[in-house]
């Protein structure tokens, strides 16, 4: 059973330095990444385990509450 | 476009390296020079950047992996370390002292090893690579990996946005502490939050430095990591940290600032000028159990081939390259398939040169950083440091 709601990842761009530990610390399967080397900012992130955001060594990535779409839900 | 021509033949190379960094472009040289045909790509348009590295690297390595010393990489020369404690006590090992005959910058003389521009650094191996016979694809992204019933692989490939799929007879996962590769073969290579040091690191002009590599321990300065400050040439410095972000409230950022202000230090940094801010995240963690899959082998980071108690990941990296590279070649040039079965050899010729200490440097650090009583950790992790790039260490050669 899912305890953890999905997120929704945002990168503040002017803080990123592109080192790429989020990817590295992020759980998730192949592909949950950007062109930049970030973890995706554009897609729901339900392991929520928020790791990407502590390691991150600027502290530049923030989330937001995933809501569902009404039509597809 | 994908390319529907009827006598379009895909290209077929013997192995397909993902990542031409230390690992990878050494993997590809040894491999090249064995006779294989050897295709390297690599997603950047210049290698090593963004810089995710501190750049300090042994003479001894670039040795043993048969690299040629160039002024187009070599930043400065090391001779030594400057250890200290959460106080600013000093433990100084300096090898133009300790061994005045062999190291120095004099006549006849060598250095330690050397702080290296990773940009020009990994471009220097590149080249090497690409001399040695292997083609080398820049802005090339790999985004998918199967085995083939034939007992082949394809890797699939967008160069300058044109679609591109190769066959190979392996593919090496060389792409670094986020690598993608590895997971494709459903590999698990993601790292634990507390095995992943935070880092950050500025290039800084106005402060002074020795030729030592200097390092900074203590849980005020950087829990469960260490600062450094390392010469960079040119007269510049390189200020940086790594922590573990578990152990700690803050973020690198704030413990970098900390330590350039306020610590015992901040005489020293007081006129320091930022020139470059770069950061990375370094894996102090065990290296993977499993290193390979069918048509598959991991080297570098994405294995986790980097000193847990130094953070250091060229020297693994070069190594493992060159392990690889010899081992792919006498593999491939022996007829056998590239299965999981035959491939496996890969790792324990790895484990038997490396991997080993790389496991009891593993456990060290974590007995280190386990270890509750902040007084207790600290006199631990400045004992194991100073041990460790003592004149005696059993740890020299890795």
């Amino acid at each position: 059973m899912k305890t953890k709601q999905p997120v929704v990842f945002s990168i503040g761009w002017n803080a990123c330095i592109k080192c790429g530990a989020c990817v590295a610390v992020c759980p998730h399967p192949a592909g949950f990444i950007t062109a930049f080397d970030t973890i995706a900012v554009n897609e729901p992130c339900d392991i929520a385990c928020m790791h990407c955001e502590a390691i991150c060594p600027v502290s530049t990535i923030t989330h937001h509450q995933f809501v569902v779409p009404v039509n597809e839900s | 476009m994908p390319n529907n021509n009827p006598e379009y033949i895909m290209p077929q190379y013997d192995i397909v390296i993902v990542g031409s960094g230390p690992a990878g472009a050494t993997t590809a040289r040894f491999a090249a020079e064995k006779g294989l045909s050897v295709l390297l790509v690599d997603k950047k348009q210049e290698l090593g950047s963004p810089i995710q590295c501190s750049g300090a690297v042994s003479f001894n390595a670039l040795e043993q992996a048969g690299v040629q010393l160039s002024d187009e990489f070599v930043l400065e020369a090391i001779y030594g370390f400057g250890i200290y404690n959460e106080k600013g006590e000093k433990k100084t090992v300096d090898y133009r002292k300790i061994k005045p005959d062999e190291y120095g910058s004099g006549e006849g003389l060598k250095p330690l090893g050397f702080v290296v521009d990773r940009r020009r650094f990994d471009r220097y191996l590149m080249t090497q690579a690409e001399r040695a016979g292997a083609t080398v694809w820049l802005k090339a992204e790999a985004s998918g990996f199967s085995s083939l019933a034939d007992g082949s692989c394809e890797i699939r490939l967008t160069k300058f946005n044109e679609p591109i799929t190769v066959k190979a007879k392996l593919m090496v996962a060389a792409d670094g502490v986020q690598s993608q590769a590895a997971k494709w073969a459903g590999l698990q290579t993601h790292i634990k939050l507390s095995e992943l040091a935070s880092c950050l690191q500025f290039v800084v002009d106005g402060v002074e430095t020795e030729g030592l590599l200097e390092i900074i321990t203590g849980h005020q300065w950087a829990p469960g990591g260490y600062a450094w400050v390392f010469p960079k040439g040119h007269g510049y410095a390189e200020i940086g940290l790594g922590v573990t972000r578990s152990m700690c409230e803050e973020n690198a950022q704030t413990y970098l600032d900390h330590f350039i202000k306020q610590s015992f230090f901040k005489e020293r940094f007081k006129n320091c000028r930022i020139l470059e801010i770069q950061g990375g995240g370094v894996p102090l963690a065990a290296p993977l159990k499993v290193q390979y899959a069918d048509n598959l082998i991991l080297a570098g980071d994405a294995a986790r081939h980097v000193n847990s108690i130094t953070g250091g990941g060229i020297h693994t990296a070069l190594h493992s390259g060159k392990i690889a590279g010899e081992f792919v070649a006498e593999l491939i040039l022996s007829g056998r398939p590239c299965s999981a079965n035959n491939v496996k050899e890969y790792q324990d010729r790895w484990l038997e040169a490396m991997g080993n200490t790389m496991w009891k440097l593993y456990r060290t650090k974590k007995k280190i950083f386990d270890t509750k009583n902040i007084t207790q950790r600290d006199e631990m992790l400045y004992e194991t440091m100073s041990g460790y790039f003592s004149a005696d260490s059993v740890y020299k050669k890795i």
